[in-house]
């Protein structure tokens, strides 16, 4: 199964947010994935192990994993854009 | 006969009557019974677990804290438990829920007559306005200017949100999006110290590469680092002997760790029906341009945040031995040490100057301080009526970082008829009118 991670300030409030609807959205679609929301700050021990990134701090630290913008799914916009480039890169 | 199944039920305590009220929203907003099921007992876990560690952390710390005024004569009997578990007991509150509806309402209506463009979706931090609701009930004994109060903050962070818009769009690169926390309503107060700042040459400076130095620090902002360091100073300062100070700061360590874990399962339990909320919301409008309001980690990308919530721990400590001392405040900064709260609305206001945001940060230390000992009482008293933390007796529990001291400090008081918290009141207003005129021209200059 692949491994989705979403990083916030403190991997609790906005970061699960964005983790619990990125999961239904897939559930919605059949699409069987662990989506974990993580602390900005221990990133960079678990970054190896993801396989797909969902940032909500864009502009900050970037690493060599698929990143998609989380903020459209806070927003709602430009969210099906970023829906679809997750669901490829999960294919 | 129905009051007397709802006294039955919120008799058996918030990790019982909440539940069955999630599961009861869950199913009106057409969520299916087994999602809202799960949502439900996550709530109800999420209250007993972390009822589970603030015990497991007050075994470990309150002996250590009595010692310590034995020890010292420094009278720091408030523990500090951090924004997590204060949230818990905030939800807690019998009339908690009915804060959602209220933000909600209040945000629709500014829209719909143009009073804001500003849509805040942030649902989790209602708790915020619950948090003032309960300071106020306490103060006052009136339920109804709680909720008043709640209503005050709700439009304030939608219209000090509007105005600093553009500003933090500035900051962090990121379009169509606002800060609609409370936190940023210190940014009021900043403002003019700021403003004094500039007149000051050698406070301008902005050379500093942030990145490399929050590479050095970052370390610090780790719970599990923190947590131990004060645990053991702490208890080193009881004179307690290494070893068993060495067990006492893996204790206070464990519990900063897992007290955001079980939070999380707070966000789980409540994103679908948050979720529900916001899609509602913004279906609403549109087709009009918005701004949609945010909590504060989209900023967290901002080096200097972490920097300076870094560098201001010794000086809270030492600050926070001083006023003990004299008795202003007796609160001990343990979970909400690293206080990212003052350094956003710093941020904010100075463009992200570092040396500014560390002056405002030590300027304004002494106000959290200060202001989070003075709501010990009710925050522990609420704390007790969760019905299942038990709090030592001589022992006290706040929120060290209590996001916005002196407008919640000020409306609490000043709505129970103190003459300091009106006159505080009347000059937060006018602060508000300055903060707006301030950013307007700030963002003239800019485009």
């Amino acid at each position: 199964m692949k491994k989705v991670v979403v990083a916030c300030g403190s991997g609790v409030a906005t970061s699960q947010t964005v983790a619990s609807k990125v999961e239904s959205m897939l559930e919605n679609e059949g699409i069987n994935c662990h989506v974990e929301a993580v602390d900005i700050k221990s990133l960079d021990n678990i970054i190896d192990s993801v396989d797909v990134y969902i940032t909500i701090v864009p502009g900050s630290k970037s690493y060599d994993v698929p990143t998609v913008n989380g903020i459209a799914f806070l927003t709602g916009m430009g969210i099906d854009e970023e829906f679809e480039k997750l669901k490829n890169l999960l294919k | 006969m129905f009051n007397d199944i709802l006294q039955y039920i919120l008799g058996l305590g918030a990790a019982i009557f909440l539940p069955v009220i999630m599961i009861i929203i869950g199913l009106i907003v057409k969520l299916k019974l087994k999602k809202a099921v799960i949502a439900g007992l996550t709530l109800g876990v999420a209250f007993t677990g972390m009822s589970v560690i603030l015990d497991f952390m007050f075994g470990a710390i309150s002996p250590v804290a009595t010692q310590f005024v034995e020890n010292t004569g420094i009278a720091l009997n408030v523990i500090d438990v951090g924004w997590s578990p204060m949230a818990a007991i905030a939800w807690a509150w019998p009339y908690a829920l009915l804060v959602f509806p209220l933000q909600i309402i209040i945000n629709l209506v500014m829209l719909g007559f143009n009073w804001t463009n500003v849509l805040n979706v942030d649902l989790w931090n209602v708790w915020g306005k619950i948090f003032t609701a309960t300071m106020v009930s306490a103060f006052t004994n009136n339920i109804y200017l709680g909720f008043l109060a709640a209503t005050v903050q709700v439009v304030l962070e939608l219209v000090v949100g509007g105005a600093s818009q553009k500003q933090i769009q500035k900051e962090t690169g990121i379009p169509g999006v606002t800060c609609t926390h409370y936190m940023l309503l210190q940014a009021l107060w900043m403002n003019p110290i700021n403003k004094l700042m500039d007149k000051i040459p050698g406070l301008n400076s902005k050379s500093f590469e942030t990145d490399k130095i929050k590479e050095k620090l970052g370390i610090f902002s780790e719970n599990s680092v923190m947590g131990f360091i004060v645990g053991l100073l702490l208890s080193l300062l009881a004179g307690n002997s290494v070893g068993s100070s060495l067990q006492v700061a893996i204790k206070v360590a464990t519990a900063l760790v897992l007290f955001p874990m079980v939070a999380k399962l707070f966000m789980q339990a409540l994103a679908p029906i948050a979720d529900a909320a916001g899609t509602f919301m913004k279906s609403k409008f549109k087709d009009r341009e918005i701004y949609i309001g945010l909590d504060w980690p989209f900023m967290a990308g901002r080096s200097e945040i972490w920097i300076v919530s870094i560098i201001l721990v010794p000086v809270e400590l030492a600050l926070a031995f001083l006023m003990a001392k004299f008795g202003f405040s007796n609160v001990l900064p343990l979970a909400g040490i690293v206080n990212i709260i003052v350094a956003v609305p710093a941020l904010v206001v100075t463009n992200g100057n570092l040396i500014r945001m560390f002056i405002l940060g030590v300027i304004f230390t002494p106000i959290y301080l200060f202001v989070s000992s003075a709501f010990a009482p009710a925050a522990t008293a609420l704390a007790q009526a969760v019905g299942t933390i038990t709090i030592p007796a001589g022992q006290m529990i706040t929120y060290f970082g209590v996001e916005a001291p002196l407008f919640r400090y000020f409306i609490s008081t000043g709505l129970s008829g103190n003459v300091i918290g009106i006159v505080g009141l009347i000059v937060m207003a006018g602060l508000l009118a300055y903060y707006i005129k301030t950013m307007k021209k700030k963002d003239s200059e800019t485009e």
